[in-house]
């Protein structure tokens, strides 16, 4: 008897479809086998299956063919366990419309597994069909809106709901909130860096933080998600689209991800890639949220290349042997760099001990298209004592309102102002005075024709952060507080 | 062209009275023709005790009269820029600077026509397009050294002037060129030392401007190189010792004089010309956070300060 359902796969951020077909003989030596491309996890199912449908106490034909269709994307590990369960059920004794599912069987029968679960939700939803799934897979399938979940503990809960319909819908669950980022509040002094991280935020802008090292740099970078906006559930699901791609779920999906690659990460692992399936990098990972890069000095000069187009583009396109897989990288970067190799310059407690050479050469490093895009500058130095032992900062919440305001504003001006071009920087409604500075700064040479346009986005932005319409001077002139005029 | 005190006649005249050496008096003796000729032929002016700058007419024993060659010779302030003939690459530079600086804010820049700090510091007047007097220790016809003689021409065509006390044809002597100095430091209301060695004619100048009652600048420099010894041993003498342009100018009270002070800035006394932290600065001020951000943003973009090091140094 022949009987199929379907079981999902991603290829990049895409959900694929997967026919499972099971082909059954009451005669024979008792063969279970799968083709269709499987890895040897999905091969091991035969095993699995036949000791859970035991336990179940369902029956299998004697000789199981069990196909993978499309015969030309390959099926990686264990969760097409369910759906070969069940078609095989189902080619011995025949009942229960179309469905999909996922899910990794024990050896007692029961399910579990969250992977391909994301992508067998959507093509449930995209089909309309019922998708049923493990318990745990609850929180990865209520990022997708209408769909038809059902939760099935065990084999026998749902070769029950296959047939009868059913099953557990998934509750409201209350977004966990185990990992929520580093507060604002545990941020002492600092408060040129905290403002540039609030324009950053509002703007969208990119940032870099140059200070020596022990400054808490990579602390106030990790508190740039608690203050970005929530994602909206369209976003959440991108981002969890990506990880899922990668094997791995979001503990928090509602919030920006954070990734800090260190510097000795290589280019599949920053970029994407690795051998058989691509698998997105670290730059994908933060798509919609934030890549901290710290230490951007030391990162090897090519891999910062690379990162141009995907900062243009907002993806990264790996290709391989006759397909090429394109991952979103949208990603908001947030980069921190000593001022010299050294780290002392500009000290006021310890001298720098670089030479001229070695200056110069960290300043070229550090120059070029990467730093070009950053729009937000700001020196980071050691913190007064009487700061260290002062009351806490201001919390991420309260800093949220904020940008989330600002970032209203820009909304309804249609373009985010870390995405405004010249053409629309000229048309930006400026009062007299600020373009005034704006053009003094420019003739005293204290600022370039890059630098222009960069201030003129950062001031839109401290504007939006006022509540103004209309630049003004006090916006720029604080704008050109954070150009950074001796890096890039 | 000859001028003031009534001829050439009148010119020869004084210059007899004024007890010539045996050189002199062969060029007075010679062919009065000759002289005349010589006189027209150069262009050269002739300027009495009545037309010296009043600096000049205030020294002991003034000379009686100076020999001009060119239009820049008039009644203004005037500072002498001298030093070595051997100078370094940095006296050079410096001497070049200051002259730009003196001829800039509208003061002669005098000195002696000679190889290193007295050349440069004329072609940098020149460089300003001020006014440059060069004092010659020889007669105005005549180029000394050779090498000089473009600087000498342009300065004559220029916007400056060749002077000199002897008349066309004397030839230049080791001993002229201490009488040479005293009209140098007698022109002058300041005279500043840029290189000289522990010995040497830049020393003579400033002796003789300390005796006139100039004020004497010198610039410090290695000390164990030779052609600082005589800046540095004058420094430890009492003379000023020149750490900027800025001090030269106020030294000599000229700053005022010639530019406005520029519009008093409020509140720029909160960051101190050896750095401030910002966080000071912004408790002065009454300031903090974006207020002050953009007030120190302000003042940078207008050059009245700079960052240096995590502090902001007032300019």
């Amino acid at each position: 008897m022949y009987a199929s359902v379907l079981a999902a796969t991603q290829v990049g951020v895409d959900p694929r479809p997967v026919v499972v077909e099971a082909h059954g003989k009451g005669t024979g030596r008792g063969r279970f086998s799968i083709v269709g491309l499987p890895d040897t996890a999905v091969r091991e199912a035969a095993e699995r299956v036949r000791s859970a449908v035991a336990a179940a106490g369902a029956r299998l034909p004697k000789n199981v063919l069990v196909n993978l269709a499309p015969g030309d994307v390959r099926k990686e590990g264990p969760t097409y366990d369910l759906p070969i369960a069940l078609a095989a059920v189902r080619s011995e004794e025949p009942g229960g419309g179309p469905l999909v599912s996922a899910g990794e069987l024990s050896l007692d029968g029961s399910v579990r597994g969250t992977r391909n679960a994301l992508a067998a939700a959507l093509v449930a939803a995209q089909a309309g069909l019922p998708c049923l799934l493990p318990d745990d897979a609850a929180p990865v399938a209520a990022l997708v809106p209408r769909a038809d979940i059902r939760l099935v503990g065990s084999l026998a809960e749902a070769i029950t709901v296959s047939r009868e319909g059913g099953g557990r819908v998934p509750e409201e669950v209350a977004a966990p909130t185990l990992a929520s980022p580093p507060d604002l509040a545990d941020v002492r002094g600092q408060s040129d860096a905290r403002r540039a991280l609030e324009i950053a935020a509002a703007g969208g802008h990119h940032l870099l933080f140059i200070g020596p090292p022990g400054t808490g740099k990579s602390l106030l970078a990790s508190c740039l998600p608690g203050i970005l906006p929530s994602l909206d559930p369209d976003a959440s699901l991108a981002s969890a689209l990506v990880w899922a791609a990668a094997g791995e779920d979001r503990a928090d999906p509602g919030i920006p991800a954070f990734r800090a690659p260190h510097h000795s990460a290589s280019g599949a692992a920053l970029l994407g890639g690795g051998s058989g399936t691509p698998v997105p990098g670290e730059i994908s990972r933060a798509h919609l949220g934030v890549l901290h890069l710290d230490e951007l000095g030391e990162f090897p000069p090519h891999l910062l290349d690379a990162l141009r187009q995907p900062l243009e583009d907002g993806s990264v396109t790996i290709a391989r042997r006759g397909t090429t897989v394109r991952f979103p990288s949208r990603f908001q970067l947030v980069a921190s760099t000593n001022p010299c190799p050294c780290g002392h310059l500009g000290d006021r407690r310890r001298p720098c001990t670089c030479g001229a050479g070695q200056l110069e050469r960290y300043r070229r490093r550090l120059s070029g298209p990467l730093i070009d895009r950053i729009d937000v500058r700001v020196a980071v130095g050691q913190p007064a004592p009487a700061e260290l032992l002062g009351p806490p900062g201001e919390p991420s919440s309260a800093v949220r309102t904020r940008v989330d305001d600002a970032r209203a504003r820009q909304d309804a001006r249609g373009c985010p102002n870390h995405a405004l071009g010249r053409r629309r920087l000229d048309a930006l409604e400026v009062d007299r005075s600020a373009s005034e500075l704006l053009h003094r700064a420019l003739d005293g040479g204290r600022l370039s024709g890059r630098g222009f346009d960069r201030v003129r986005r950062v001031a839109r932005t401290i504007a939006d952060l006022a509540g103004e319409d209309v630049v003004a001077e006090p916006h720029v002139a604080e704008a050109l507080a954070f150009r950074g005029d001796d890096v890039g | 062209m000859v001028s003031g005190g009534g001829g050439a006649e009148a010119v020869v005249a004084q210059l007899r009275a004024g007890d010539p050496d045996e050189e002199l008096r062969t060029v007075l003796d010679g062919p009065e023709s000759e002289l005349h000729r010589r006189l027209e032929r150069l262009g050269v002016g002739f300027v009495t005790r009545d037309g010296f700058p009043r600096a000049l007419v205030e020294v002991e024993e003034p000379p009686a009269h100076l020999f001009t060659k060119g239009g820049g010779f008039r009644d203004m302030a005037a500072v002498a820029v001298v030093g070595s003939r051997a100078a370094t690459a940095y006296g050079l530079r410096v001497a070049r600077r200051l002259g730009s600086v003196l001829a800039g804010a509208g003061i002669a820049v005098v000195s002696g026509l000679a190889r290193g700090i007295d050349g440069a510091a004329h072609a940098g007047a020149l460089d300003a397009g001020g006014v440059t007097w060069a004092v010659l220790g020889c007669g105005i016809d005549r180029w000394y050294p050779k090498a000089h003689a473009d600087l000498g021409r342009r300065i004559a065509t220029e916007s400056g002037c060749i002077l000199s006390e002897f008349p066309p044809g004397v030839r230049p002597a080791p001993w002229r060129f201490p009488m040479r100095n005293r009209v140098i430091a007698g022109l002058s209301t300041a005279v500043v030392v840029v290189e000289a060695a522990a010995t040497g004619g830049a020393l003579i100048t400033a002796r003789l401007a300390l005796e006139q009652g100039r004020t004497v600048f010198a610039v410090p420099g290695d000390i164990d190189r030779p052609t600082s010894e005589g800046c540095n041993r004058l420094i430890a003498d009492g003379a000023v010792p020149l750490t900027s342009e800025a001090d030269l100018l106020e030294g000599i009270g000229f700053l005022r004089a010639t530019e406005p002070a520029p519009a008093p800035v409020a509140g720029i006394g909160a960051v101190s010309p050896l750095g401030s932290t910002p966080e000071a600065v912004g408790a002065a001020l009454g300031l903090a956070g974006d207020e002050l951000r953009a007030q120190l943003a302000r003042w940078e973009v207008a050059g009245i300060i700079a960052r240096k090091g995590g502090l902001v140094v007032r300019l």
